[in-house]
């Protein structure tokens, strides 16, 4: 997708009268920004599931998607490490069950594993515009409230300097046997997502929880785009 | 709004030849009165003239009906009418050529009524034609060097210095000013806006940023007006000099409805935090703290203070200053045995320790001694700044035994001197503290001889601090603003 298509996506779903993309859409748009998520096919139907699972490559993440769906976890619409077909037909089932009338489908999912979860978003200032947030993702996101902030846009330096006005800035180091964090790329996907804030004035907030790092490397794994 | 002419204006406000006073009554003491007697007792020699509908004269002075029959014309006009005169009194200065107007008066926005807001609207209207508004609900400008004052201001200092302080709060304006004078600081320009309908936060920053005569810049912040333009007046401004910050009424979690976490944990205590900190401005968190980083900043040299010594007596020496100076990134490290053992042979005994922190045990150590101390200590080379921390309350019980004035006892302006004397040589500056826990109605004696010792050392530029925590705070930001001014 491009640049000009993600606006164009956006667009139509504030059309429609939404207030928020679905995870597979939010993906879309953070992609066109060469923001890096976990590689992801959307299916409709039961038919489409096996060829799906298997470019995908097990094991699978799969999720209900749609528009309407935010907590995704609460409302058992998520299942983890699916490790073959009979497992991802019976997924299937289960979370279109639990989805009920919600239009959408089921996200097929990388599962990337890593064990460092980051947060990043965007959120509009009412005096400094679009701002930038980084911090500890997961569980801890709202636990610790270890995040910090930057005004949009961004310079690399900006960027570099907020992951280490964390207390737990650390983490991004070599430690425990994993590789220090390519501090490039996260400063890369900072610098963008206050792009998106900058480009798309109907974004109102984003947030990408977790953002993993597999590696050295981070991806996002789920995403939320809100609009205005 | 941007004016052709802002130097020449700015000048002819800050250092005005004439000023009218308009709305000036000689019955009861209201703020046209004020303002006349605050100017006359801090000694402003320029041109003043008195102006009210009802004329007559003044201790001999003319007061003028109506602000056309002043002859001539005149640089800065205050004004203290009811809010509904205003706009016609502005509007007659805008004639005479006045380059400003400071509006005392209330009754304006900050009222919040339709009658208030268009009054104020009214005045931003006139000064768009080509005279700066300072206000109105302010209490003006201090400018030690012409001799400007707030209105409750007749006992400021005189003495001009480095720092400029732009404040919201008029409260805050003459507070800050006053503890400046109380800590031996000079200001350049001291500007309370009040409501700030025309001149304001961004402008005002983007003026002291390339005024000479400005080396700080201190700011009190409620709200601003333009994000965008203030965010770029200060990361410019921060580039040059450094700007420090006391931003009222910051909230925990954003006010308005969210869904994302990010906007839900984006409230304006983390957002300032980090947009302050993306500009390298300097974030403090009351006056106080603000006016000892302004001092830090005024009189130590521009650079980062990694390592320490710190030498005296008192409860705060060894673990627990050690402990305080890594919370700001400030280290003391152990003199090498050589240099310990150099500095133990001139202590007394018993209960001193020579290593660093270098604590002297007895508070009645001869400034002589501590003057040997502190040199060699300056003479290791790691060492970048040295902190005194003096025990001159001691001496009321020698004053007592001796039945002499505790002034005339203590030798503290033996001991500036001394410290004075040590920076010059040894390049390394030292602040001291001078903490007094004697100030009973008792020791009243005491307290004043610690007021006269403080502007003893002020006047040698020497940095005071009432606390060791103090002067650690104010060092940490001196290190954050270098260490990122030169990445």
């Amino acid at each position: 997708m491009t640049k000009a298509q993600a606006k164009k996506l956006i667009t139509q779903a504030k059309r429609e009268g939404r207030t928020t993309l679905s995870e597979y859409e939010a993906k879309l748009v953070l992609a066109a920004y060469k923001i890096p998520v976990t590689q992801e096919i959307l299916v409709e139907k039961k038919k489409e599931l096996p060829g799906a699972a298997r470019t995908i490559g097990y094991p699978l993440v799969m999720k209900g998607c749609a528009a309407e769906i935010a907590h995704k976890t609460e409302k058992n619409l998520v299942r983890v490490d699916v490790r073959n077909k009979e497992e991802a037909l019976q997924a299937f089932e289960e979370i279109k069950t639990a989805m009920g009338d919600a239009q959408g489908g089921v996200l097929v999912q990388q599962m990337v594993s890593g064990r460092r979860e980051l947060v990043m978003g965007l959120t509009r200032d009412p005096q400094f515009g679009a701002c930038v947030m980084f911090g500890l993702g997961g569980i801890f996101t709202e636990i610790l409230k270890d995040i910090s902030f930057r005004k949009a846009p961004l310079e690399e330096r900006d960027a570099l300097e907020m992951m280490g006005d964390i207390k737990g800035h650390k983490i991004l180091g070599a430690v425990r046997g994993m590789p220090a964090a390519d501090t490039k790329a996260l400063a890369k996907m900072l610098i963008h997502i206050g792009q998106i804030g900058l480009d798309l004035e109907a974004v109102a907030e984003i947030d990408l929880n977790p953002v993993i790092l597999s590696g050295a490397k981070p991806v996002a794994v789920d995403a939320l785009i809100v609009l205005r | 709004m941007v004016q052709s002419s802002i130097a020449t204006d700015f000048e002819r406000i800050f250092h005005p030849d004439k000023i009218a006073i308009i709305g000036f009554s000689k019955e009861g003491i209201g703020f046209g009165s004020g303002i006349l007697f605050s100017l006359r007792a801090i000694g402003y020699s320029g041109e003043i003239y008195l102006v009210n509908p009802k004329g007559g004269t003044f201790n001999g002075q003319p007061i003028y009906a109506r602000i056309e029959d002043i002859p001539g014309g005149f640089d800065l006009a205050i004004i203290a009418v009811p809010a509904q005169a205003v706009a016609e009194a502005l509007e007659a200065c805008l004639k005479k050529g006045a380059a400003g107007a400071e509006i005392f008066s209330s009754g304006f926005k900050e009222l919040g009524t339709p009658e208030g807001i268009a009054l104020e609207q009214e005045v931003t209207r006139i000064a768009a034609k080509g005279l700066r508004v300072i206000g109105p609900n302010c209490f003006g400008i201090y400018c030690p060097k012409s001799g400007l004052t707030v209105l409750p201001g007749p006992d400021l200092s005189r003495r001009p210095g480095p720092i400029a302080f732009s404040s919201q709060s008029g409260g805050m304006a003459v507070d800050f000013a006053n503890l400046g004078k109380s800590m031996g600081l000079g200001f350049s320009k001291v500007v309370s806006f009040g409501n700030g309908c025309d001149l304001r936060e961004t402008e005002l920053l983007r003026y002291f940023g390339a005024d000479p005569q400005t080396g700080i810049i201190t700011m009190y912040i409620e709200g601003i007006q333009d994000g965008d333009a203030f965010f770029a007046a200060l990361k410019q401004t921060a580039a040059r000099k450094p700007v420090i910050i006391n931003k009222g009424g910051l909230s925990e979690a954003g006010s308005r409805a969210v869904q994302s976490h990010t906007a839900s944990m984006g409230g304006s205590r983390r957002i300032w935090q980090s947009i302050l900190r993306q500009a390298n401005a300097v974030q403090v968190n009351d006056m106080h703290e603000m006016a000892q980083t302004a001092m830090a900043f005024a009189l130590l040299p521009p650079k980062v203070y990694r390592n320490i010594t710190v030498l005296g007596g008192g409860g705060a020496l060894g673990v627990a200053a050690a402990d305080a100076a890594e919370a700001y990134g400030i280290k003391i490290p152990p003199f090498e045995p050589e240099l310990a053992a150099r500095i133990d042979a001139l202590l007394p005994r018993p209960g001193s320790s020579p290593g660093n922190p270098v604590d002297v045990a007895n508070p009645f150590v001869a400034p002589k001694t501590l003057r040997q101390i502190m040199r060699l200590a300056a003479g290791d080379e790691r060492i970048d700044l040295q902190i005194f921390t003096s025990l001159l309350h001691h001496y009321k019980n020698q004053a007592k035994i001796f039945g002499k004035p505790v002034k005339e006892i203590t030798p503290y302006v033996e001991l500036a001197d001394d410290i004075q004397a040590v920076v010059a040589e040894t390049g390394k500056p030292i602040a001291v503290i001078l903490s007094n826990p004697k100030s009973a109605p008792d020791h009243l004696d005491v307290v004043e001889m610690f007021v006269d010792a403080r502007r003893v050392f002020a006047e040698r530029g020497i940095p005071v601090f009432n606390h060791l925590t103090e002067a650690f705070k104010a060092l940490g930001h001196l290190n954050i603003y270098y260490e990122r001014k030169h990445p």
